[in-house]
């Protein structure tokens, strides 16, 4: 057989070590061969193709030191940096919050793990359920270490040297400066170059080709150029409608912190492409981030009515059920998951807590048997908080106390574990005790309200009025519609005006 | 009859046209560095030039820097030192020459310092106060050296908690621990006679017998010893002294000493007397109220009181309550404006959210915001211009805003009606026919699913309790369970790569028992790791402490790889650890090529 042929064929079956190797023996013979050039260049940048377009996890670089913000106090509802304060927000005392004040997510996916951090401090420790810290720049975290990893592996230095390239002569042959651009962008990670070669590129063909200036575009973004990403986007878009440079357009607004005009293109979008679901689940992220879950579901359902066997949009909906009261609605979405075979202990924990609240007491506990048995060494901790949380609705306070112990043990900062067991010693008379977990739970997670007013009602009861005042201030600090802390801020103030 | 109203906000008016506000910026100075409190600024036309000046006694740190500033127009004219802290500063005519100058009165500690012409001109010092005969006669047997310090110490001692008021000398001998110290104090006082002193607390003027505007006036003085004293301004001497039953605090004072008077004082049990010409009986007027008094002002025949639960009361001259305010944050200080050309008369209240609210009989008619919260202010004539408003911040500034002629205010009741909250449904979710379906398999399966729900439940606790034994023998927990050892354990990581930061915080959550005998150490990877300190000893642990022990950590592997590292507390001559704590390292960053 045409070992080039091979070489083709290997390649469409993404066995792109195969499709090199090949490519690399017969480049041997004949150094000139532009079409096993342009082959071996595709397979080498397949072997760490990215897809562009998706969500990545900001970096403590760009978002301490952002200089993109248009506004330090946006108007309400505008900024997903200040979610919950549009109309519909969901209420904290339902819907767990993250540190940001974003309500937990029914879908891990970049950028829902932790939210943006107010201090230096806070960025550089470590995030509590990804278990690796935050990379230091976006443009780091990724995109280097896939770099470096594809440059190991080629003990004879690199395939084309950049240096010593003439992109003029290549801008001009379309086939080759294509493959070419995607090499340099993706394994040398080289943008610089890269955005040297795109605007060659866009040059030869008079301005006229959508897809070297969305390639631009992709340079931009890359550098942190933003505006002129976008601009180079919108005029891409004037030549050609793509799904793809409306999502990357749209990536580089929310970066901007402006999701309203991200999701103005998003729906442009979709007049365009009515039943893309990558358009629709973005409006629906966004909207998950502004904290407005009526208008999230929406596009969710959206998303489901093209494609029924969507991940994200489902377990999204059945958090959002779960949390607004319907278990049992939840459970329905859940199970859908499963018959999909999604199989882990996430969904096994969930379905146990769904089966419990709705009442299906024999399905629970099994549920939660089989997510133990399914957890690795991050998510044992969470399964055995919710059967501590089982074990208080059914009222047995040994069984939550065990449960939430072997919590602490595979995880040692798990404040939630800690306000639970502070509130369990409260009730045991143990003061001294409840006293060093509520201390721990709001030194572990100072944005969670629930331990400020545990130990505010604790100080109270000792007579302690200071620190009980200090510490239900905090509390409405983290959770301002608090009723309870305000009730008792209220009465305290009260009792420090009164003679 | 008293209502209690909710202060609301004025009613917004249409955004896009925001009412034009009734004062004028004069001045703002954000670091005047004043720290001052109302009673210690007036307005005064002290060269009798009809150009009004501003005088402040700042209080400096509290114990030093205090000064008296006199300020024509934005200028500071003069600064004296003052010794110690100023409590009142007034301006009085004590004589008849001419030009008429006022005199500054400024009371500090036990003296008044008048100046005149802005330089020195007269001390004024309050009458000593009789001293406990014991306790001098303690003294005296020191100074013929009958008894030594202990003995005096243990005297003065059973005499203070017995609730004889001491001396000054007594007080500060007491403070002292060092025998060396002490035997120091009484060589170098001993000598000196005994001396009770009292402190000033509020000062105020009072016309002598006439009630034209520069008219000779009194001085009327509020000491600690719960006494009110009033001067003569020519001779300096006491021509009345009153005694009340608590420390005044704020007075208030009208009419004329010769003719008739009237006195109102706040003190500090948060009561109000009046004190009147001839009327020995003071107890009858008085004014009890539920909250310390901030603040005091009178107008006309109504005097008005800020309270420290957040309210502004209003009563008669004669004691009856009129109304009370809420206000929606704590007050700092009050003031009262008088403004003749218009004949407008309201009560100024500084909050703190930094916000004077103006209220004019018990309505809010203007609102000024200002960037601090306002501690001191004075409403009056200043340089030429009569409705000036000055304020100080409690960061320093100074603040001149000029009432404008043209403004008017409006009193709008702006209470009453339900909240709007009432009419707001509550989001209930409906009842799906889900939930009805599975109720009903409940309803019919109802013993089979208890009966599983049982079995699964036993089996959960007996699994649950074995993890749990399971780590409690492999001590795998951050806090400890033996009542021996009530330790609890927490660490952080810190940092990107390749050094992080490990902070190990502990904590002895006993009550009163020491933990001693502790030692960290740690278990990890020698291959992906290396610590900077492998052991750390941990002193004695205080019961309710947190103690922070830190060490760096380098992370060897360049390729993205991590693992768990354990912290071990061990206690000398045991194998196994008291509490671990296991702590899952981040991925370390490698170098940034961008």
């Amino acid at each position: 057989m045409d070992p080039l042929f091979l070489a083709y064929s290997y390649f469409r079956r993404r066995k792109y070590q195969q499709c090199a190797d090949i490519c690399t023996q017969l480049l041997e013979k004949n150094p000139y061969d532009q079409a096993t050039w342009t082959l071996k260049t595709r397979a080498l940048t397949g072997q760490v193709y990215v897809d562009e377009v998706d969500w990545d996890e900001e970096g403590i670089a760009e978002m301490l030191m952002d200089d993109n913000v248009t506004a330090q106090i946006a108007r309400p509802g505008t900024s997903l940096r200040q979610p919950g304060t549009g109309q519909g927000a969901v209420s904290q005392g339902v819907r767990p919050m993250s540190q940001s004040g974003r309500p937990v997510s029914g879908f891990v996916r970049p950028g829902t793990q932790s939210g943006r951090p107010g201090t230096m401090e806070q960025a550089i420790k470590t995030p509590r359920t990804a278990h690796t810290a935050r990379p230091v720049t976006s443009a780091s975290g990724r995109f280097v270490r896939l770099g470096t990893a594809s440059m190991l592996s080629n003990p004879d230095g690199p395939f084309i040297n950049l240096a010593r390239l003439n992109f003029a002569k290549y801008a001009a042959r379309p086939g080759l400066a294509k493959a070419l651009f995607e090499y340099i962008f993706h394994h040398e990670n080289d943008v610089r170059n890269a955005l040297e070669l795109a605007a060659l590129g866009t040059e030869a063909c008079q301005f006229k080709d959508w897809w070297w200036k969305v390639q631009l575009a992709k340079c931009y973004y890359r550098l942190g150029m933003y505006h002129d990403c976008i601009q180079q986007l919108k005029s891409s878009l004037k030549h050609q409608d793509m799904i793809d440079t409306y999502l990357y357009l749209c990536k580089a607004y929310v970066r901007l912190d402006q999701p309203l005009t991200a999701i103005d293109f998003y729906k442009q979008g979709l007049e365009k492409f009515a039943s893309d679901t990558s358009l629709s689940s973005g409006i629906a992220r966004i909207y998950e981030g502004l904290n407005e879950m009526d208008n999230a579901v929406k596009f969710y359902k959206d998303v489901l009515r093209v494609d029924n066997m969507h991940v994200e949009a489902i377990a999204c909906i059945a958090t959002h059920h779960f949390y607004t009261d319907q278990p049992e609605v939840a459970l329905k979405f859940y199970r859908r998951l499963l018959q999909m075979g999604v199989y882990n202990a996430e969904l096994f924990n969930n379905l146990g807590l769904c089966c419990f609240y709705a009442q299906q007491y024999d399905m629970t506990l099994t549920c939660f048997e089989r997510a133990l048995s399914l957890a690795d060494e991050n998510t044992v901790s969470e399964i055995w908080f919710n059967i501590g949380h089982v074990a208080l609705g059914i009222g047995d306070m040994n069984l939550a106390y065990q449960a939430f112990r072997i919590t602490l043990s595979n995880n040692n900062d798990h404040a939630e574990a800690y306000n639970n067991l502070g509130v369990l010693e409260m009730r045991k008379g143990h003061v001294d005790m409840a006293r060093a977990f509520f201390q721990a739970a709001y030194v572990i997670a100072p944005h969670m309200y629930e331990p400020h007013y545990n130990w505010a009602q604790l100080s109270d009861q000792l007579g302690d009025l200071q620190s009980s005042y200090n510490s239900a201030k905090r509390a409405v600090d983290a959770f301002k519609d608090h009723v309870d802390s305000k009730e008792l801020l209220k009465q305290l103030q009260h009792h420090f005006a009164l003679l | 009859m008293s209502t209690v109203d909710l202060a609301k906000q004025p009613v917004q008016e249409n955004k896009s046209e925001p009412k034009p506000s009734k004062w004028l910026d004069a001045y703002h100075d954000p670091v005047a560095s004043l720290y001052t409190f109302t009673q210690c600024i007036t307005l005064s036309d002290i060269q009798a030039d009809g150009d009004w000046k501003l005088i402040i006694a700042d209080l400096g740190s509290g114990s030093t820097n205090m000064k008296l500033k006199v300020y024509k127009g934005t200028d500071l004219i003069s600064e004296n030192t003052i010794i110690d802290l100023p409590t009142g500063v007034v301006t009085f005519y004590m004589d008849t020459h001419e030009p008429r100058t006022p005199a500054i009165a400024v009371a500090s500690g036990p003296f008044i310092y008048i100046y005149k012409n802005l330089r020195p001109y007269f001390k004024f010092t309050l009458p000593p106060l009789e001293v406990n005969s014991m306790e001098e006669d303690l003294w005296n047997q020191v100074k013929e050296g009958r008894i030594n310090v202990y003995v005096l110490r243990e005297m003065l001692e059973g005499m203070r908690t017995d609730g004889t008021t001491l001396t000054v000398r007594s007080l500060r001998y007491l403070q002292l621990t060092d025998a060396g110290d002490m035997i120091q104090f009484c060589e170098v006082y001993k000598n000196s006679p005994l001396k009770r002193q009292t402190v000033i607390t509020s000062l105020n003027t009072l016309k002598k017998s006439m009630s034209e505007d520069d008219a000779i006036s009194c001085l009327v003085l509020g000491t600690e010893d719960k006494s009110i004293y009033v001067l003569d301004p020519e001779a300096f001497t006491v021509l009345a002294t009153m005694n009340l039953p608590s420390v005044p605090v704020f007075l208030s004072v009208t009419g004329m000493f010769d003719v008739e008077y009237r006195i109102v004082v706040a003190c500090r049990n948060g009561c109000i007397y009046t004190l009147k010409r001839g009327v020995e009986d003071i107890s009858k007027n008085c004014i009890e109220l539920s909250s310390q008094i901030v603040g005091m002002e009178r107008l006309n025949k109504t005097i008005y009181v800020a309270c420290m639960d957040q309210t502004l009361k209003c009563f008669t001259s004669k004691g009856k309550k009129m109304w009370t305010v809420k206000l929606p944050k704590s007050i700092t200080t009050i003031e009262v404006v008088d403004y003749k050309p218009r004949g407008f008369k309201a009560i100024l209240v500084a909050l703190s959210s930094a916000e004077v609210h103006v209220y004019k009989e018990k309505y809010l008619v203007d609102i000024i915001k200002t960037d601090d919260i306002v501690t001191a202010m004075r409403f009056g004539r200043f340089g030429r211009e009569d409705g000036t408003l000055v304020m100080c911040t409690s960061s320093g500034g100074l603040l001149i805003k000029i009432l404008k002629r043209s403004a008017s205010f409006e009193e709008k009741d702006m209470s009453g009606g339900p909240p709007a909250s009432q009419n707001v449904k509550l989001n209930v979710p409906k009842k799906t026919k889900l939930f009805v379906d599975q109720a009903l398999r409940e309803r019919e399966n109802g013993v089979t699913m208890h009966r599983t729900f049982q079995r699964d439940l036993y089996l959960l606790r007996l699994n649950t309790a074995r993890q749990y034994a399971k780590a409690l023998s492999n001590s795998m927990n951050p806090i400890s369970t033996d009542p021996s050892e009530p330790l609890k354990l927490s660490a952080q990581i810190q940092g990107i790569g390749p050094t992080f930061k490990l902070t190990v915080n502990l904590q002895n959550t006993s009550l009163s028992q020491a933990s001693t005998k502790l030692h960290i150490t740690f278990d990890y990877d020698d291959k992906l790791y290396n610590f900077r300190r492998t052991y750390i000893p941990v002193p004695m642990l205080v019961p309710g402490l947190n103690y922070a022990f830190e060490t760096y950590i380098e992370c060897l592997n360049d390729k993205g790889v991590s693992d768990t590292v354990k912290v071990y507390v061990l206690r000398e001559n045991k194998s196994v650890p008291i509490i671990t704590g296991v702590i899952s390292m981040p991925v370390s960053e490698t170098l940034v090529v961008v």
